[in-house]
């Protein structure tokens, strides 16, 4: 039986070794113990032993010559006394242990990994903005857009404070975008009890020649809320992104307006009390059904068709209030009745004006309309609440000359226009939703049931 | 006041200082002295008996035992199954065989890092040593301990310690505890005496000094035993300690009792040993030991012993402990050379059979890694503290 | 039944009553037994107990530490009393390579059931040898726990719980509160080691702190009130393990965090409370934790250098305002 004499690690850093000089000779008997070679290794001279007895069989590294750690030196065959009842295997040639992966490797580069991920992750938003993290999370539970705020920390840092605050003066916020414009019922004399409205997206700011604020001594610079930020964000942004184009058309009243009267005084002991608004978003949601192309979202690379239909009803809030405009929204209101629709958004225009809406109220939109017929105005356009793809602006219900069957008769007339993504509408659909539309405001009984 | 206590004018030479110390001239009423003994307590005589040949052959397969176990130790670093350092007890086999067949099995016993010799005496079986040597599973501490930090409770082997002189200590508090067990809380009489092990190398440390006044003061049962082997480390005793030519001169500022003993023979070690344990045990008193011996290899897998000549080598490696003890056999006719080469085999046989089970046994999984820092099993180590990949393993085995 | 004692009679209580409940627990150190405890934290227990387990031992703090680890290997339970932490240093060996090591090294075998207790922090005008935290250079080391009880109440649950536990535990005590009066219950109770308790409520800013400092916070939280800021003040009782979820619990509630901690600065257990805080809380935070530290410098022996030097209530008061922006 033969064994190998491998290079010896003879030191704790050892990694390979120089024979300098061999101390045996092929067919030299040694004995356990016995000095084979002297070794240079990193740290010193250094002498190979043998650990067991044998006749050196061969010598495979020559004096001078460099190897690592392991690598075979020398042959040596046991004589048959040494060998017979030591059944030693070559311990000397039993390969060198890889070192064992240490298992935490892994987990610490995983760990390091998800780090780094996570750090660009987070990278990705807004680096110039400087805000803390209680003050982000609570920004996004109150849905103060942090962009809007000045803060109040070192560097400008936006803290708890500043969310609050924001929050606090613009309670009805929360998650919900700003629409264009506010509703109002086409007829001003039964409308909901609403504030006025103000139309937002409109500066009326003086602006000097070079887009530089010039302020003068008599006027008065006011802070903006935390809703007039959003609005004023929400609406820039939808301005530049979208490409609008408006496509308008007049709707015969006649018949809505004998429905609702009729329907008004009939069902009034069941304290059923129809706005024309209702009426109008009823008609809209049932357009949106009968036009899902119209229902849709645009999504950077798709274009996302919305299954349900939820409808978002702009409403102004009282100026003594601050002012403003939340859109609260109808849920499946191509499903919901007349005196459904009619109920829930007299709830949620009292709830907004009194104590303000839950993110819930406000999410989820899929259109909306805005109505300003209350102030006599009879047509207006209106700038696209993202991520819907189209705004409904509904003017006031006016009587006006009309041509009957060719004879010149006085009619209720209302004008509506609508603003569209083209990225999402096309006109020619635009222009088939509109007559949809028409088709049930002139022929209103599919909109009872 | 004497030239030697005042510090602003230093004593010229030692012989100077001594004789200041001693000066008449010194008017410093005595200090109280708390114990009136005041005396350093003669160690006995050694025995001249022989024990059994049977415990003879015994002591020579033991330190057979460890001779292979440490070869194959330097074969298995050399093959880079054994990491760390590696300080082998070729050489002084008969002090750990001789000093502990002294001993009863319930006596404990202490030691520094060249550990596997005392390990292996006091019963520690190969295969767990090896494995322990190879940072497995089945090693001696699930191997977490590694060649200097060999534990075995069971034969009360309280450690491999890797500090210099760090055991000095620990082997009073030893003595200290079955010293208390005994008589305060078992309220009969000290049975259990305590060897602690050390180099020469250790004796210069203060933890050393410390432990001797503390076992004199507190009569413990527990014998300093300096394995004298010449070299701490790389440096010549003479070279690195005071008054290295009788180091039982360090016991007598103690008052304690101290006797030199040749540790290259195990019939020696014996003698004088179980005397001396026996006393310790009987007074509850503490000893000191300068056992010569001579340590056959470098301190470490890495000295290259260029301090030391071939000769002095050749000179000690005439007085192998084994090869003592093998001849005084034959020669008494208590073993045939035949019944010798049998040993041998025999004791290669096992050894290799360690070898072979260390390397069968698994490296640790990795809970191991936070097993054992907290008597209960995750400790301190819940919730948040828990490394990431801890708890997911935790959580894992709670799910299994 | 509950009565008012010093914490000195606290201390003294939890080791008395363990030593009559278990015969393994002894207590040694310096001047424990005839001078009757260089701090009377041991007074009478000689007298109780007798020289053989209220032993005193020479000035020897390696030699009697480690001889106290040998002791507890073998399954004794022994109280290692430092007359100052300051001393401990000369048994760092003992303390911190044997103790907390030994049941890992030995692969579980052998465990050191021992408890190591004394004075830590400035004593007033020690000068710095003699002023050692020693807190964040110990609490470092993994297979130990450390207390650090601020009232009489918890320094005998806490010791009573550390005399009992199978692990090496360092009790930190302060020469400067062992006069302190509190209720305390005459029967033996624990405190389990690793829990903190909120010392006065608030919604404003955490303060957390171990030991003497906690006093100074609670001075700091009253000042405070007149400025608006309502602080809760979280004493953490015990440093390793360190009860980070009683912590993070409240810095969720209230957004800021101060922790004052009476070692130094750097690789501290301030530092250690505000990593974990930030790492834990991160979403929770309004500013970064604000830290309290002794200065960076050896402690003066000047009285007014020395109390400039320490945590105190005004430097307690300008971090929390620093930290919640009223600064």
């Amino acid at each position: 039986m033969s064994i190998e004499i491998t290079m010896p690690r003879l030191s704790d850093t050892m990694e390979r070794g120089t024979i300098i000089k061999w101390h045996v000779a092929e067919g030299d008997e040694v004995t356990a113990g016995d000095v084979l070679a002297d070794v240079e290794t990193d740290k010193a001279t250094m002498e190979m032993q043998s650990f067991d007895d044998g006749v050196v069989a061969g010598i495979k590294v020559p004096e001078g010559q460099a190897v690592d750690v392991g690598t075979v030196c020398a042959i040596l065959s046991e004589d048959d006394d040494a060998a017979a009842g030591d059944q030693t295997q070559p311990t000397a040639a039993e390969p060198a242990q890889p070192a064992p992966a240490p298992e935490t490797t892994p987990s610490h580069v995983e760990v390091i990994e998800a780090a780094a991920v996570r750090t660009s992750a987070g990278g990705s938003g807004r680096p110039d903005l400087r805000i803390t993290p209680v003050a982000r999370r609570l920004a996004e539970a109150h849905g103060v857009d942090p962009a809007t705020l000045q803060g109040t920390g070192p560097s400008g840092r936006i803290t708890k404070k500043d969310v609050l605050a924001a929050a606090e003066t613009t309670q009805e916020v929360a998650a919900a975008v700003p629409p264009s414009a506010a509703p109002a019922d086409a007829v001003p004399v039964e409308s909901p009890a609403l504030a006025p409205i103000e139309q937002p997206g409109v500066p009326s700011t003086p602006v000097s020649a070079g887009g530089q604020l010039a302020l003068h001594d008599d006027d008065r610079r006011e802070p903006v809320s935390g809703m007039r930020q959003t609005i004023a964000r929400r609406l820039v942004q939808s301005k530049q992104e979208i490409p609008h184009y408006q496509v308008a058309m007049s709707f015969d009243m006649d018949a809505l307006v004998e429905l609702r009267s009729r329907l008004n005084s009939e069902l009034a002991e069941y304290e059923v009390k129809l706005s024309m608004n209702d009426l109008i978003v009823r008609a809209c949601a049932l357009a949106m059904a009968r036009n899902p192309l119209m229902n849709a979202s645009w999504d950077t690379d798709a274009i996302v068709y919305h299954n349900r239909v939820h409808m978002g009803v702009a409403v102004a809030l009282p100026e003594e209030r601050g002012g403003g405009l939340v859109v609260p929204v109808i849920h499946d209101a191509d499903r919901r009745s007349l005196r459904s629709i009619s109920a829930q958004t007299r709830a949620l225009a009292a709830k907004a004006r009194d104590r303000g809406l839950s993110p819930e109220d406000m999410e989820g939109a899929t259109f909306t309309v805005s109505n300003l017929g209350m102030f006599g105005v009879d047509d207006f356009t209106a700038i696209i609440n993202p991520p819907n793809s189209a705004i409904l602006a509904v003017g006031a219900t006016l009587q006006k000359p009309v041509v009957r069957d060719g004879e010149l008769a006085v009619g209720w007339v209302m004008k509506a226009t609508l603003s569209n993504d083209h990225r999402v509408v096309d006109g020619a659909t635009a222009a088939r939703w509109l007559n949809t539309l028409k088709e049930l405001i002139e022929h209103p009984s599919a909109i009872l049931v | 006041m004497t030239m030697a206590q005042n510090p602003t004018e230093p004593a010229r030479d030692a012989e100077s200082a001594r004789n200041a110390g001693q000066s008449p001239g010194n008017e410093r009423p005595p200090a109280p002295v708390a114990d009136a003994r005041g005396q350093q307590p003669a160690a006995p005589a050694p025995l001249t008996t022989t024990p059994d040949s049977a415990v003879l052959l015994k002591w020579l397969r033991d330190m057979m035992l460890i001779r292979e176990f440490e070869v194959r130790s330097m074969q298995a670093y050399q093959n880079k199954l054994a990491g760390g350092f590696l300080h082998v007890y070729n050489g002084q086999e008969a002090v750990a065989v001789g000093c502990i067949g002294a001993t009863q099995h319930h006596d404990p016993i202490v030691t520094a890092y060249r550990d596997h010799g005392h390990a292996l005496a006091r019963g520690m079986d190969p295969k767990v040593g090896m494995a322990e040597l190879f940072g497995r599973i089945g090693g001696c501490a699930k191997g977490k301990g590694g060649s200097m930090h060999f534990f075995d409770a069971n034969n009360h082997m309280y450690g491999g310690h890797g500090i210099v002189g760090a055991q000095t200590p620990l082997g009073a508090g030893l003595a200290f505890a079955t010293k208390y067990r005994d008589e305060v809380i078992d309220e009969r009489a000290n049975d259990a005496v305590s060897l602690c092990f050390l180099g020469d190398g250790a004796i210069n440390q203060g933890a050393f000094h410390e432990a001797l006044n503390l076992a004199e003061l507190l009569d413990l049962p527990v014998i300093f035993i300096i394995e004298n082997n010449g070299y701490s480390m790389g440096t010549a005793t003479a070279r690195g300690t005071a008054g290295a030519s009788d180091l039982r001169k360090k016991a007598v500022g103690y008052d304690m009792a101290a006797c030199r003993i040749d540790g290259m023979d195990v019939l020696s070690v014996w003698r004088s040993m179980k005397p001396l344990v026996d006393w310790c045990r009987s007074e509850s008193r503490p000893a000191l030991v300068d056992m010569q011996c001579y340590r056959f290899k470098g301190h470490s897998m890495s000295d290259p012993r260029k301090y030391r000549t071939h000769d002095e080598e050749k000179h000690w490696e005439a007085e192998d402990p084994i090869g003592r003890l093998a001849r005084q056999l034959v020669s008494a006719g208590a073993v045939s050379q035949d019944e010798l080469k049998v040993m041998g085999k025999a004791v290669r046989s096992e050894i290799r059979e360690a070898v072979d089970w260390a390397k069968a046994s698994p490296e640790p999984p990795i809970e191991e890694l936070y097993h054992d820092v907290y008597t209960d099993v995750w400790g301190p180590y819940t919730g948040t503290s828990l490394p990431e990949f801890m708890r997911r393993r935790a959580s894992d085995r709670e799910q299994r | 039944m509950t009565r008012a004692i010093e914490f000195r009679d606290a201390l003294r209580e939890a080791m008395s009553d363990e030593m009559r409940r278990d015969k393994r627990v002894f207590l040694l150190g310096e001047e424990v037994a005839q001078y009757d405890g260089a701090y009377k934290v041991s007074r009478g227990m000689l007298e109780e107990f007798g020289p053989r387990r209220i032993v005193d031992t020479p000035i020897s703090e390696s030699g009697f530490s480690g001889m106290a680890i040998g002791a507890a290997m073998m399954g004794l339970r022994p109280i290692v009393e430092f007359m100052s932490w300051s001393f401990s240093l000369v048994a760092a060996d003992p303390i911190l390579n044997n103790a907390p090591k030994m049941l890992y090294m030995s692969g579980g075998q052998l465990g050191v059931p021992i408890v190591f207790r004394g004075n830590d922090g400035a004593g007033g005008q020690l000068g710095s040898t003699h002023s050692w935290c020693v807190e964040s250079l110990y609490a470092n080391v993994p297979g130990l726990k450390m207390i650090i009880p601020s009232t009489p109440h918890d320094a005998k649950g806490l010791l009573t719980a550390a005399i009992r536990d199978d692990n090496p535990v360092f009790c930190l005590e302060s020469e400067r509160m062992l006069s302190l009066t509190g209720d305390v219950p005459e029967a033996s109770y624990e405190i389990p080691i690793g829990e903190a308790v909120i010392r006065r409520p608030g919604s404003d800013c955490t303060i957390v702190s171990f030991g003497r400092p906690v006093h100074f916070c609670l001075e700091a939280a009253e000042a405070l009130v007149a400025e608006g800021i309502e602080c809760e003040v979280i004493d953490g009782r015990s440093i390793k393990p360190l009860d980070i979820n009683t912590i993070a619990e409240s810095v969720r509630r209230t957004n800021y965090c101060v922790v004052v901690d009476q070692s130094w600065s750097f690789a501290s257990v301030g530092s250690e409370v505000a990593a974990e805080v930030h790492r834990v809380c991160f979403d929770d935070l309004d500013n970064h934790v604000h830290r309290v530290h002794s200065d960076d410098v050896p402690a003066p022996y000047a009285h007014n250098l020395e109390q400039e030097m320490l945590p105190n209530a005004r430097k307690i008061c300008e971090a929390v305002r620093a930290c919640t922006y009223n600064a």
